[in-house]
């Protein structure tokens, strides 16, 4: 058999698979899980940011209230993560791949998204976990400054603990988080950036 | 485009480019239940891709772009993971199921054994094998895939031969 004929039997099958297809219901169906992929982005934008924005709130209204100014820092802190992440969020869906496109285009596109996608969570501590650090750190600094105290504790030993313990539970709850970031990038992205430059190395061969 | 205008075209791609849809996603995925999955991320790419569509390219070639991104990004289970996902197709794609449009059970033996031949392809070895099988010109698969047409019979001739290999038995030249 040569390739004309394997062609024209390729050619000569049917739909293949016996399938009723109501197409008003695939519709509907088609809509539905477009619909819940949105849902599902929304909230997860609207969840990240918006507890950035919360906190900053929420912090910025205490510091006014009470009178701690270390609160603004905290403030800030959220700030500028829940502001990096819209900003970041609204550039890369710009650059977003385009299923339309020819498919050299959408993969170039894909591994775009991709390495900066492993670009943020390599850099987690830069734009995340340290500002929330910080913030956090002048925060206990100041409190630990300015917290009444018993005779019986001097206010360095107020200061080392408060300081000490909060570097052990930042310490930790961020070296978790950070971790958490690595294992995404060595398990998901790392394997499909690959992929991705192996599709385009197919094209280029 | 309003939604009516985007559902019209939806309804009469489903009708007029079905066989093709299915076809690519046989040859992407294994399992009934992964081309079930396949075939709907499919579908809903196709269908959002619409508003987007001006009539500059065929229908084919853009179907085939869709599709094949939509293969290239796809991940096994994905759909499956999804809450709240109906089924609305049931796949049956075994043998026994194929309608007597394929004339001959030799000739479904051959399909059969072509679409598992093109399954163990490179994803984009695979890409211009199913365009190539598809009677598609060297001008349209270059536009699907975007590279050059010189590029696209270089390619097409070492996949001949590596469809060959694997078929080696049931054909004897390609």
């Amino acid at each position: 058999m040569n390739f004309e004929e394997l062609q024209k039997a390729w050619q000569s099958q049917g739909h293949g698979p016996q399938l009723a297809l109501d197409a008003n219901l695939l519709l509907k169906e088609v809509r539905r899980n477009k619909w819940h992929f949105e849902v599902m982005l929304f909230w997860r934008d609207t969840r990240e940011v918006g507890v950035a924005a919360g906190l900053t709130v929420l912090f910025l209204f205490w510091g006014i209230r009470d009178r701690v100014w270390s609160l603004n820092w905290l403030a800030l802190a959220c700030l500028w993560v829940g502001s990096f992440m819209l900003v970041d969020r609204w550039r890369q869906r710009r650059k977003q791949p385009v299923t339309n496109d020819p498919l050299r285009s959408c993969i170039e596109a894909s591994l775009i998204q991709v390495n900066h996608q492993i670009w943020l969570l390599k850099n987690v501590f830069w734009w995340y976990l340290l500002p929330l650090a910080t913030g956090a750190g002048v925060f206990i600094i100041s409190l630990a400054w300015e917290i009444p105290i018993e005779v019986r504790v001097s206010r360095g030993e107020l200061v080392g603990f408060l300081l000490g313990s909060y570097a052990l539970v930042c310490g930790l709850s961020f070296w978790l988080v950070y971790w958490l970031n690595q294992l995404a990038v060595r398990k998901h992205l790392e394997p499909r950036r690959q992929e991705l430059e192996s599709l385009l190395a197919g094209l280029d061969q | 485009m309003n939604t009516e205008e985007q559902e019209a075209i939806f309804r009469r791609w489903l009708n007029d480019h079905l066989r093709l849809m299915l076809k690519l996603v046989r040859a992407s995925a294994a399992t009934p239940e992964d081309q079930d999955d396949l075939f709907q991320e499919v579908l809903v790419n196709v269908w959002s891709s619409i508003r987007a569509f001006r009539g500059e390219a065929k229908e084919t070639t853009w179907i085939y772009r869709v599709a094949f991104n939509t293969t290239m990004a796809w991940r096994r289970g994905e759909w499956r993971r999804r809450k709240g996902h109906e089924r609305f197709l049931k796949l049956d794609t075994s043998p026994q199921a194929q309608p007597s449009h394929v004339d001959s059970p030799p000739e479904r033996e051959i399909v059969e054994r072509l679409y598992a031949a093109i399954r163990q392809l490179p994803k984009v070895d695979a890409s211009l094998a199913l365009m190539h099988l598809d009677g598609l010109s060297y001008q349209e698969m270059a536009e699907v895939l975007g590279i050059s047409e010189n590029y696209i019979g270089v390619k097409l001739n070492r996949i001949r031969k590596q469809l060959a290999d694997q078929l080696k038995g049931a054909n004897d030249e390609l």
